[in-house]
Protein backbone atom coordinates (compact mmCIF):
# COMPACT_ATOMS: atom_id res chain seq x y z
CA UNK A 1 0.00 0.00 0.00
CA UNK A 2 2.84 2.40 1.25
CA UNK A 3 6.34 2.07 0.28
CA UNK A 4 9.14 4.35 1.47
CA UNK A 5 12.10 3.56 -0.72
CA UNK A 6 15.79 4.87 0.22
CA UNK A 7 14.27 8.17 1.22
CA UNK A 8 16.53 11.00 2.23
CA UNK A 9 15.74 14.59 3.07
CA UNK A 10 18.23 17.26 4.45
CA UNK A 11 17.84 20.61 5.33
CA UNK A 12 20.68 22.57 4.69
CA UNK A 13 23.55 20.78 6.96
CA UNK A 14 20.89 18.56 9.16
CA UNK A 15 20.33 15.39 7.82
CA UNK A 16 16.59 14.72 9.00
CA UNK A 17 16.45 11.36 7.40
CA UNK A 18 18.86 9.01 5.90
CA UNK A 19 18.05 6.17 3.52
CA UNK A 20 14.44 5.23 5.09
CA UNK A 21 13.00 2.28 3.90
CA UNK A 22 10.12 0.62 4.57
CA UNK A 23 6.88 -1.14 3.69
CA UNK A 24 3.25 -0.63 4.54
CA UNK A 25 0.84 -3.29 3.51
CA UNK A 26 -3.01 -2.76 3.51
CA UNK A 27 -4.79 -3.32 6.45
CA UNK A 28 -1.70 -2.77 9.20
CA UNK A 29 -1.33 -0.28 11.76
CA UNK A 30 2.07 0.67 11.66
CA UNK A 31 3.21 2.94 14.92
CA UNK A 32 5.88 5.25 14.13
CA UNK A 33 8.13 6.06 17.36
CA UNK A 34 11.00 8.35 18.06
CA UNK A 35 11.90 10.72 20.28
CA UNK A 36 11.08 14.72 19.50
CA UNK A 37 13.64 15.40 16.02
CA UNK A 38 13.51 11.76 15.31
CA UNK A 39 12.24 12.50 11.88
CA UNK A 40 8.73 11.27 12.24
CA UNK A 41 7.13 14.16 11.14
CA UNK A 42 9.35 14.36 8.26
CA UNK A 43 8.83 11.14 6.95
CA UNK A 44 5.07 11.61 7.14
CA UNK A 45 5.28 15.17 5.22
CA UNK A 46 7.11 13.28 2.51
CA UNK A 47 4.08 10.94 2.39
CA UNK A 48 1.89 13.24 2.04
CA UNK A 49 3.59 15.04 -0.52
CA UNK A 50 3.45 18.82 1.95
CA UNK A 51 7.39 18.10 1.23
CA UNK A 52 9.64 16.63 -1.24
CA UNK A 53 12.21 14.14 -0.23
CA UNK A 54 16.10 15.22 -1.23
CA UNK A 55 16.53 11.36 -2.21
CA UNK A 56 14.30 8.14 -3.00
CA UNK A 57 11.14 7.94 -3.54
CA UNK A 58 7.31 7.26 -1.85
CA UNK A 59 4.73 5.55 -3.57
CA UNK A 60 0.79 4.91 -2.51
CA UNK A 61 -1.17 2.03 -4.37
CA UNK A 62 1.89 1.90 -6.90
CA UNK A 63 1.79 6.09 -7.57
CA UNK A 64 4.29 8.06 -7.42
CA UNK A 65 3.77 10.95 -4.82
CA UNK A 66 6.29 13.50 -6.79
CA UNK A 67 5.48 12.34 -10.00
CA UNK A 68 1.42 11.48 -9.65
CA UNK A 69 0.48 13.68 -6.74
CA UNK A 70 -3.37 13.19 -7.90
CA UNK A 71 -3.96 9.73 -7.45
CA UNK A 72 -1.27 8.68 -4.50
CA UNK A 73 -3.00 11.83 -2.29
CA UNK A 74 -6.82 10.45 -3.38
CA UNK A 75 -5.75 7.55 -1.32
CA UNK A 76 -4.30 9.32 1.60
CA UNK A 77 -6.15 11.07 4.64
CA UNK A 78 -3.96 12.79 6.71
CA UNK A 79 -3.95 14.38 10.32
CA UNK A 80 -0.76 16.44 10.53
CA UNK A 81 0.75 17.43 14.56
CA UNK A 82 -1.88 20.25 14.76
CA UNK A 83 -5.13 19.80 13.26
CA UNK A 84 -5.17 22.15 10.44
CA UNK A 85 -8.68 23.51 10.88
CA UNK A 86 -10.60 26.73 10.14
CA UNK A 87 -11.88 27.79 13.25
CA UNK A 88 -14.37 30.28 11.61
CA UNK A 89 -16.27 27.22 9.60
CA UNK A 90 -18.39 25.34 11.21
CA UNK A 91 -17.82 21.56 11.46
CA UNK A 92 -20.24 20.30 8.68
CA UNK A 93 -18.94 23.35 6.15
CA UNK A 94 -15.68 22.06 7.01
CA UNK A 95 -16.21 18.63 6.43
CA UNK A 96 -17.65 19.58 3.09
CA UNK A 97 -14.92 21.53 2.03
CA UNK A 98 -12.32 18.57 2.84
CA UNK A 99 -14.61 16.38 1.01
CA UNK A 100 -14.51 18.71 -2.06
CA UNK A 101 -10.60 18.76 -1.67
CA UNK A 102 -10.93 15.12 -1.83
CA UNK A 103 -12.76 14.96 -5.00
CA UNK A 104 -16.34 13.17 -3.59
CA UNK A 105 -18.80 13.40 -6.08
CA UNK A 106 -20.84 16.93 -5.21
CA UNK A 107 -24.43 14.92 -4.57
CA UNK A 108 -22.14 12.23 -2.38
CA UNK A 109 -20.82 15.06 0.15
CA UNK A 110 -23.75 15.74 2.29
CA UNK A 111 -24.15 12.09 2.81
CA UNK A 112 -20.54 11.29 3.25
CA UNK A 113 -20.02 13.90 5.90
CA UNK A 114 -22.90 12.67 8.05
CA UNK A 115 -21.38 9.42 7.95
CA UNK A 116 -18.21 10.55 8.47
CA UNK A 117 -19.42 12.75 11.75
CA UNK A 118 -20.83 9.43 12.45
CA UNK A 119 -18.18 7.86 12.81
CA UNK A 120 -15.85 9.88 14.76
CA UNK A 121 -18.73 10.82 17.33
CA UNK A 122 -19.50 14.67 15.80
CA UNK A 123 -23.00 14.18 14.60
CA UNK A 124 -23.67 16.66 17.68
CA UNK A 125 -21.53 19.15 17.06
CA UNK A 126 -21.78 19.79 13.18
CA UNK A 127 -23.49 23.05 13.00
CA UNK A 128 -21.00 24.54 15.64
CA UNK A 129 -18.13 26.63 15.10
CA UNK A 130 -14.93 24.49 14.95
CA UNK A 131 -13.02 27.57 17.13
CA UNK A 132 -15.76 27.03 19.93
CA UNK A 133 -14.62 23.50 20.22
CA UNK A 134 -13.03 21.80 23.21
CA UNK A 135 -9.60 20.43 21.89
CA UNK A 136 -10.50 17.07 22.13
CA UNK A 137 -13.11 17.97 19.57
CA UNK A 138 -11.28 19.57 17.18
CA UNK A 139 -8.68 16.57 17.27
CA UNK A 140 -11.83 14.24 16.05
CA UNK A 141 -12.94 16.94 13.89
CA UNK A 142 -9.04 16.40 12.48
CA UNK A 143 -9.69 12.68 12.21
CA UNK A 144 -12.75 13.19 10.28
CA UNK A 145 -10.96 15.25 7.47
CA UNK A 146 -8.65 12.94 7.33
CA UNK A 147 -11.43 9.82 6.80
CA UNK A 148 -12.70 12.24 4.45
CA UNK A 149 -13.17 10.88 0.48
CA UNK A 150 -12.79 7.02 2.29
CA UNK A 151 -9.10 7.04 2.02
CA UNK A 152 -7.17 4.03 2.12
CA UNK A 153 -4.00 4.99 4.29
CA UNK A 154 -5.02 7.23 7.45
CA UNK A 155 -2.05 9.13 8.42
CA UNK A 156 -1.72 10.22 11.87
CA UNK A 157 0.92 12.45 13.12
CA UNK A 158 0.73 12.16 17.11
CA UNK A 159 -2.55 12.50 17.24
CA UNK A 160 -2.88 12.38 21.34
CA UNK A 161 -0.72 15.21 21.35
CA UNK A 162 -1.99 17.97 23.99
CA UNK A 163 -5.19 15.78 24.98
CA UNK A 164 -5.79 14.74 28.27
CA UNK A 165 -6.25 10.80 29.12
CA UNK A 166 -9.53 10.75 29.11
CA UNK A 167 -9.71 12.19 25.03
CA UNK A 168 -6.28 10.36 24.56
CA UNK A 169 -8.19 7.12 25.38
CA UNK A 170 -10.95 7.78 22.94
CA UNK A 171 -8.96 9.11 20.78
CA UNK A 172 -6.50 5.44 20.49
CA UNK A 173 -9.99 3.89 20.60
CA UNK A 174 -11.17 5.57 17.12
CA UNK A 175 -8.35 4.67 15.53
CA UNK A 176 -8.32 1.01 16.52
CA UNK A 177 -11.82 1.00 15.08
CA UNK A 178 -10.32 2.82 11.71
CA UNK A 179 -8.12 -0.34 11.51
CA UNK A 180 -11.02 -2.70 10.08
CA UNK A 181 -11.30 -0.46 6.76
CA UNK A 182 -8.04 1.65 6.43
CA UNK A 183 -3.99 1.27 6.62
CA UNK A 184 -2.66 3.35 9.65
CA UNK A 185 0.26 5.01 10.18
CA UNK A 186 0.37 6.46 13.34
CA UNK A 187 3.44 8.43 14.89
CA UNK A 188 3.92 9.06 18.53
CA UNK A 189 6.90 9.08 21.27
CA UNK A 190 4.47 8.01 23.57
CA UNK A 191 5.12 4.51 24.03
CA UNK A 192 2.40 2.70 25.94
CA UNK A 193 -0.33 4.58 22.99
CA UNK A 194 1.69 2.59 20.32
CA UNK A 195 1.75 -0.38 22.01
CA UNK A 196 -2.38 0.03 22.50
CA UNK A 197 -2.93 0.79 19.37
CA UNK A 198 -0.12 -0.79 16.39
CA UNK A 199 0.64 -4.26 15.41
CA UNK A 200 3.81 -3.32 14.18
CA UNK A 201 6.45 -0.52 15.39
CA UNK A 202 9.36 1.37 13.35
CA UNK A 203 11.83 3.38 15.84
CA UNK A 204 13.27 6.21 14.27
CA UNK A 205 16.38 7.39 15.47
CA UNK A 206 18.64 10.41 14.28
CA UNK A 207 16.83 10.00 10.74
CA UNK A 208 17.36 6.14 10.71
CA UNK A 209 15.41 3.29 11.05
CA UNK A 210 16.87 1.22 13.78
CA UNK A 211 13.68 -0.68 14.26
CA UNK A 212 11.43 -2.57 12.41
CA UNK A 213 9.58 -5.21 13.45
CA UNK A 214 6.12 -6.79 14.43
CA UNK A 215 5.42 -5.90 17.93
CA UNK A 216 5.07 -9.83 19.01
CA UNK A 217 8.27 -10.10 17.78
CA UNK A 218 9.91 -7.70 19.76
CA UNK A 219 8.82 -9.82 22.71
CA UNK A 220 8.41 -13.42 21.66
CA UNK A 221 11.58 -15.57 22.30
CA UNK A 222 12.68 -16.73 25.87
CA UNK A 223 9.73 -15.61 28.64
CA UNK A 224 10.93 -13.91 31.82
CA UNK A 225 9.44 -14.18 35.49
CA UNK A 226 9.92 -11.95 38.03
CA UNK A 227 10.18 -13.94 41.40
CA UNK A 228 10.44 -12.70 44.67
CA UNK A 229 11.82 -15.71 47.02
CA UNK A 230 12.48 -15.27 51.26
CA UNK A 231 15.84 -16.52 50.88
CA UNK A 232 19.30 -15.41 51.10
CA UNK A 233 21.55 -14.52 47.34
CA UNK A 234 24.03 -16.72 48.51
CA UNK A 235 22.35 -20.31 48.60
CA UNK A 236 19.31 -18.97 46.79
CA UNK A 237 21.33 -18.09 43.32
CA UNK A 238 23.31 -21.16 42.65
CA UNK A 239 20.53 -23.09 43.12
CA UNK A 240 18.12 -21.17 40.40
CA UNK A 241 20.96 -21.84 38.06
CA UNK A 242 20.99 -25.12 38.27
CA UNK A 243 17.45 -25.73 37.00
CA UNK A 244 17.14 -27.03 33.27
CA UNK A 245 14.58 -24.49 32.93
CA UNK A 246 16.14 -21.38 33.55
CA UNK A 247 18.80 -19.66 30.96
CA UNK A 248 19.69 -16.83 32.99
CA UNK A 249 19.07 -15.58 36.64
CA UNK A 250 19.11 -12.02 37.45
CA UNK A 251 18.95 -10.16 40.61
CA UNK A 252 17.29 -7.28 40.95
CA UNK A 253 18.04 -4.65 43.79
CA UNK A 254 15.98 -2.31 46.23
CA UNK A 255 14.14 -5.92 47.57
CA UNK A 256 13.10 -5.99 51.29
CA UNK A 257 15.70 -7.06 53.48
CA UNK A 258 16.09 -11.16 53.42
CA UNK A 259 13.98 -11.29 50.59
CA UNK A 260 15.76 -11.77 46.83
CA UNK A 261 14.28 -11.00 44.00
CA UNK A 262 15.27 -12.10 40.26
CA UNK A 263 14.10 -11.59 36.68
CA UNK A 264 14.58 -15.84 35.34
CA UNK A 265 14.78 -16.41 31.57
CA UNK A 266 12.69 -19.03 30.60
CA UNK A 267 13.57 -21.41 27.70
CA UNK A 268 10.93 -21.55 24.97
CA UNK A 269 8.32 -24.11 25.69
CA UNK A 270 9.91 -25.30 29.45
CA UNK A 271 7.94 -25.43 32.24
CA UNK A 272 9.79 -23.58 34.59
CA UNK A 273 7.13 -22.48 37.18
CA UNK A 274 7.11 -26.79 38.24
CA UNK A 275 10.64 -27.24 38.82
CA UNK A 276 10.52 -23.73 40.60
CA UNK A 277 8.36 -24.67 42.97
CA UNK A 278 9.72 -27.83 43.59
CA UNK A 279 12.87 -26.61 44.04
CA UNK A 280 11.88 -23.53 46.58
CA UNK A 281 9.88 -26.45 48.58
CA UNK A 282 13.16 -28.84 49.06
CA UNK A 283 14.88 -25.49 50.21
CA UNK A 284 12.24 -24.25 52.41
CA UNK A 285 12.25 -20.63 50.90
CA UNK A 286 8.91 -19.49 50.42
CA UNK A 287 8.10 -18.23 47.33
CA UNK A 288 6.47 -14.74 47.63
CA UNK A 289 5.63 -13.23 44.48
CA UNK A 290 5.73 -14.71 40.70
CA UNK A 291 4.51 -13.09 37.55
CA UNK A 292 5.82 -12.80 34.15
CA UNK A 293 8.58 -9.79 33.83
CA UNK A 294 7.43 -8.90 30.17
CA UNK A 295 9.88 -6.28 28.42
CA UNK A 296 8.34 -3.05 28.12
CA UNK A 297 8.15 -1.21 24.62
CA UNK A 298 9.63 1.52 26.76
CA UNK A 299 12.67 -0.81 27.32
CA UNK A 300 12.82 -1.82 23.64
CA UNK A 301 12.60 1.75 22.93
CA UNK A 302 15.77 2.35 24.89
CA UNK A 303 17.73 0.10 24.54
CA UNK A 304 17.26 0.28 20.37
CA UNK A 305 17.81 3.80 20.69
CA UNK A 306 21.09 3.34 23.23
CA UNK A 307 22.51 0.87 21.26
CA UNK A 308 22.26 3.09 18.59
CA UNK A 309 23.52 6.03 20.69
CA UNK B 1 -9.93 24.73 -7.33
CA UNK B 2 -13.52 25.40 -6.82
CA UNK B 3 -13.26 23.68 -3.39
CA UNK B 4 -10.80 26.27 -2.55
CA UNK B 5 -12.47 29.29 -4.37
CA UNK B 6 -15.99 28.40 -2.45
CA UNK B 7 -13.89 28.17 1.35
CA UNK B 8 -11.96 31.70 0.48
CA UNK B 9 -14.75 33.35 -0.26
CA UNK B 10 -16.88 32.24 2.63
CA UNK B 11 -13.97 32.88 4.89
CA UNK B 12 -13.77 36.44 3.53
CA UNK B 13 -17.69 36.66 4.41
CA UNK B 14 -17.03 34.65 7.81
CA UNK B 15 -14.80 37.09 9.24
CA UNK B 16 -14.54 40.79 8.91
CA UNK B 17 -12.01 41.10 6.15
CA UNK B 18 -13.99 41.00 3.05
CA UNK B 19 -16.04 43.88 5.13
CA UNK B 20 -13.02 45.71 6.27
CA UNK B 21 -11.70 46.09 2.61
CA UNK B 22 -15.24 47.32 1.27
CA UNK B 23 -15.96 49.30 4.19
CA UNK B 24 -12.69 51.23 3.96
CA UNK B 25 -12.65 51.31 0.35
CA UNK B 26 -15.89 52.69 -0.54
CA UNK B 27 -16.34 55.01 2.33
CA UNK B 28 -12.69 56.21 1.26
CA UNK B 29 -14.49 56.70 -2.90
CA UNK B 30 -17.61 58.07 -1.75
CA UNK B 31 -15.35 61.11 -0.06
CA UNK B 32 -13.68 61.02 -3.71
CA UNK B 33 -17.27 61.32 -5.29
CA UNK B 34 -18.28 64.15 -3.00
CA UNK B 35 -15.25 66.34 -3.35
CA UNK B 36 -14.42 65.87 -7.04
CA UNK B 37 -17.95 65.13 -8.53
CA UNK B 38 -20.60 66.49 -6.40
CA UNK B 39 -19.13 69.41 -4.88
CA UNK B 40 -17.68 70.71 -8.02
CA UNK B 41 -20.66 69.42 -9.80
CA UNK B 42 -18.86 67.33 -12.54
CA UNK B 43 -20.07 64.55 -14.38
CA UNK B 44 -16.71 63.03 -15.36
CA UNK B 45 -16.03 60.25 -13.23
CA UNK B 46 -12.60 59.53 -14.72
CA UNK B 47 -10.69 61.59 -12.55
CA UNK B 48 -12.30 59.96 -9.33
CA UNK B 49 -11.56 56.24 -11.32
CA UNK B 50 -7.72 58.06 -11.26
CA UNK B 51 -8.54 58.78 -7.55
CA UNK B 52 -9.81 55.49 -6.42
CA UNK B 53 -6.79 53.47 -8.50
CA UNK B 54 -4.40 54.86 -5.81
CA UNK B 55 -6.78 52.72 -2.80
CA UNK B 56 -5.70 49.45 -3.98
CA UNK B 57 -1.91 49.72 -3.28
CA UNK B 58 -3.07 50.63 0.47
CA UNK B 59 -6.32 48.28 0.86
CA UNK B 60 -5.14 45.44 -1.63
CA UNK B 61 -2.59 43.53 0.98
CA UNK B 62 -5.84 43.19 3.48
CA UNK B 63 -7.37 40.67 0.74
CA UNK B 64 -4.22 39.31 -0.42
CA UNK B 65 -1.87 39.01 3.11
CA UNK B 66 -4.42 36.01 4.28
CA UNK B 67 -4.45 34.05 1.16
CA UNK B 68 -0.96 31.90 1.38
CA UNK B 69 0.81 33.46 4.89
CA UNK B 70 -2.67 32.51 6.77
CA UNK B 71 -2.88 28.89 5.85
CA UNK B 72 0.94 28.85 6.97
CA UNK B 73 -0.15 30.50 10.31
CA UNK B 74 -2.79 28.06 10.87
CA UNK B 75 -1.06 24.70 9.66
CA UNK B 76 -4.06 24.46 7.41
CA UNK B 77 -1.33 24.53 4.51
CA UNK B 78 -0.82 20.92 5.62
CA UNK B 79 -4.52 19.96 4.66
CA UNK B 80 -4.26 22.01 1.37
CA UNK B 81 -0.71 20.26 0.49
CA UNK B 82 -1.68 17.01 0.91
CA UNK B 83 -5.00 17.32 -1.01
CA UNK B 84 -5.48 16.01 -4.33
CA UNK B 85 -5.84 19.96 -5.61
CA UNK B 86 -2.61 21.07 -7.55
CA UNK B 87 -0.83 23.88 -6.77
CA UNK B 88 -1.66 25.96 -9.31
CA UNK B 89 -5.25 24.93 -8.77
CA UNK B 90 -4.79 26.09 -5.32
CA UNK B 91 -3.40 29.79 -6.13
CA UNK B 92 -5.37 30.37 -9.03
CA UNK B 93 -8.57 29.22 -6.41
CA UNK B 94 -7.35 31.75 -3.93
CA UNK B 95 -6.53 34.57 -6.25
CA UNK B 96 -10.10 34.49 -8.21
CA UNK B 97 -11.84 34.73 -4.76
CA UNK B 98 -9.80 37.63 -3.92
CA UNK B 99 -10.67 39.25 -7.46
CA UNK B 100 -14.19 38.04 -6.81
CA UNK B 101 -14.42 40.51 -3.44
CA UNK B 102 -12.64 43.01 -5.56
CA UNK B 103 -15.31 43.47 -8.30
CA UNK B 104 -17.86 43.02 -5.68
CA UNK B 105 -16.27 46.36 -4.37
CA UNK B 106 -16.17 47.94 -7.43
CA UNK B 107 -19.49 46.69 -8.63
CA UNK B 108 -20.62 48.56 -5.59
CA UNK B 109 -19.48 52.25 -6.95
CA UNK B 110 -21.59 51.54 -9.72
CA UNK B 111 -24.11 53.80 -7.72
CA UNK B 112 -21.71 56.84 -8.35
CA UNK B 113 -22.20 56.51 -12.60
CA UNK B 114 -26.14 55.71 -11.68
CA UNK B 115 -26.29 59.08 -9.75
CA UNK B 116 -24.25 61.05 -11.94
CA UNK B 117 -26.52 59.27 -14.81
CA UNK B 118 -29.39 60.28 -13.16
CA UNK B 119 -28.76 63.77 -12.33
CA UNK B 120 -26.01 64.81 -14.86
CA UNK B 121 -24.69 63.22 -18.54
CA UNK B 122 -22.68 60.21 -17.82
CA UNK B 123 -19.95 59.33 -20.75
CA UNK B 124 -20.56 55.42 -20.74
CA UNK B 125 -17.68 54.27 -22.89
CA UNK B 126 -14.87 55.91 -21.38
CA UNK B 127 -16.07 55.36 -17.79
CA UNK B 128 -16.47 51.85 -18.79
CA UNK B 129 -12.82 51.89 -19.93
CA UNK B 130 -11.39 53.84 -16.94
CA UNK B 131 -13.37 50.75 -14.80
CA UNK B 132 -11.44 47.98 -17.05
CA UNK B 133 -8.55 49.83 -16.24
CA UNK B 134 -9.08 50.02 -12.65
CA UNK B 135 -10.53 46.06 -12.07
CA UNK B 136 -7.40 45.31 -14.03
CA UNK B 137 -5.19 47.49 -11.89
CA UNK B 138 -6.57 46.31 -9.11
CA UNK B 139 -6.48 42.40 -9.52
CA UNK B 140 -2.56 43.02 -10.81
CA UNK B 141 -2.06 44.24 -7.38
CA UNK B 142 -3.55 41.31 -5.71
CA UNK B 143 -2.05 39.27 -7.60
CA UNK B 144 1.91 40.97 -6.59
CA UNK B 145 0.80 40.97 -3.57
CA UNK B 146 -0.45 37.63 -3.14
CA UNK B 147 3.19 36.68 -4.08
CA UNK B 148 4.63 38.40 -1.21
CA UNK B 149 1.97 36.49 1.05
CA UNK B 150 3.72 33.56 -0.42
CA UNK B 151 7.06 34.35 1.48
CA UNK B 152 5.46 35.70 4.75
CA UNK B 153 4.06 33.03 7.39
CA UNK B 154 2.05 35.99 9.57
CA UNK B 155 -0.49 38.01 7.82
CA UNK B 156 0.84 41.57 9.20
CA UNK B 157 4.09 40.00 7.84
CA UNK B 158 2.39 39.75 4.52
CA UNK B 159 0.42 42.80 4.75
CA UNK B 160 3.65 45.53 5.90
CA UNK B 161 5.59 43.93 3.01
CA UNK B 162 2.62 44.16 0.72
CA UNK B 163 2.07 47.55 1.02
CA UNK B 164 6.05 48.38 1.01
CA UNK B 165 6.37 46.59 -2.16
CA UNK B 166 3.12 48.60 -3.47
CA UNK B 167 4.35 51.61 -2.25
CA UNK B 168 7.79 50.49 -4.49
CA UNK B 169 5.33 49.92 -7.25
CA UNK B 170 4.25 53.48 -7.19
CA UNK B 171 7.63 55.03 -6.47
CA UNK B 172 9.14 53.54 -10.14
CA UNK B 173 6.16 56.20 -11.45
CA UNK B 174 7.61 59.09 -9.59
CA UNK B 175 11.04 57.62 -10.01
CA UNK B 176 11.00 57.44 -13.73
CA UNK B 177 10.40 61.39 -14.12
CA UNK B 178 13.16 61.84 -11.60
CA UNK B 179 15.88 59.87 -13.23
CA UNK B 180 17.68 61.38 -16.44
CA UNK B 181 19.22 58.03 -17.35
CA UNK B 182 17.06 56.70 -20.23
CA UNK B 183 17.58 53.08 -19.72
CA UNK B 184 16.87 53.33 -16.11
CA UNK B 185 13.66 55.29 -16.91
CA UNK B 186 12.61 52.71 -19.33
CA UNK B 187 12.44 49.91 -16.69
CA UNK B 188 11.06 51.67 -14.23
CA UNK B 189 8.23 53.04 -16.19
CA UNK B 190 7.68 49.30 -17.63
CA UNK B 191 6.73 47.84 -14.28
CA UNK B 192 5.14 50.63 -13.30
CA UNK B 193 1.41 49.08 -12.86
CA UNK B 194 -0.01 53.30 -12.45
CA UNK B 195 1.77 53.84 -15.90
CA UNK B 196 -0.20 51.63 -17.39
CA UNK B 197 -3.29 53.01 -15.92
CA UNK B 198 -2.54 56.23 -17.33
CA UNK B 199 -4.42 55.22 -20.72
CA UNK B 200 -7.15 54.04 -18.97
CA UNK B 201 -7.71 56.96 -17.08
CA UNK B 202 -7.81 59.04 -19.90
CA UNK B 203 -10.62 57.15 -21.35
CA UNK B 204 -8.70 55.71 -24.14
CA UNK B 205 -8.36 51.33 -24.30
CA UNK B 206 -5.22 50.41 -25.08
CA UNK B 207 -5.13 46.47 -25.69
CA UNK B 208 -1.33 46.36 -25.24
CA UNK B 209 -1.85 47.55 -21.72
CA UNK B 210 -5.11 45.27 -21.37
CA UNK B 211 -2.34 42.34 -22.39
CA UNK B 212 0.48 44.12 -20.03
CA UNK B 213 -1.59 43.54 -16.77
CA UNK B 214 -3.08 40.06 -17.53
CA UNK B 215 0.75 39.29 -18.15
CA UNK B 216 1.74 40.67 -15.38
CA UNK B 217 -1.54 38.72 -12.82
CA UNK B 218 -0.02 35.34 -15.28
CA UNK B 219 3.44 35.89 -14.02
CA UNK B 220 2.82 36.61 -10.51
CA UNK B 221 0.68 33.61 -10.07
CA UNK B 222 3.39 31.68 -12.07
CA UNK B 223 5.98 32.29 -9.15
CA UNK B 224 3.99 31.89 -6.44
CA UNK B 225 3.28 28.66 -7.73
CA UNK B 226 6.97 28.04 -8.02
CA UNK B 227 7.58 29.48 -4.27
CA UNK B 228 5.51 27.17 -2.83
CA UNK B 229 7.01 24.21 -4.70
CA UNK B 230 10.00 25.48 -3.82
CA UNK B 231 9.50 25.42 -0.33
CA UNK B 232 8.19 21.30 -0.69
CA UNK B 233 12.28 21.37 -1.10
CA UNK B 234 13.64 23.09 0.94
CA UNK B 235 11.36 23.82 4.13
CA UNK B 236 12.34 22.83 7.85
Amino acid sequence: MIAFEGISKRYGAHQALQDVSFTLPKGQILGLLGQNGAGKTTAMNILTGCLAPSAGRVTVGGFDVLTQPRQAKRMLGYLPEQAPLYDEMTVRAYLRFACELKEVERKAVAAHVEAVAGKTGLTDVLDRKIGNLSKGYRQRVGIAQALCGAPEAIILDEPTAGLDPRQSSDVRKLVRELAGEHTVLFSSHILSEVQSVCDRIIILHHGRVICDSALQALRCGEQRLRAVIACGEGTLLPALRQLNSVSQVKTERGGEPGLTQVILTVKAGCPAERELFTLLSAMQAPLLRLAPAEESLEDIFLRATMDEG
Amino acid sequence: MFAIYRREMQSYFYTPAAYVFMGVFLALSSIFFGVTNLASRSCNLLELLSQMSYLWMLLSPLLAMRLIAGERRRHTDQLLLSSPCSLSGLVLGKFFAACTVLLITVGATGMYALIVALYGTLYAAETAVAYLGLILQGCAFLALDLFISCFAKSQTTAAAAGIGVNLLVWLADILASAVTVDWVSSVLNFISLYQRFAPFALGQLSLSNVLYNVLFMGVMLFLSVRVLDARRWSEA
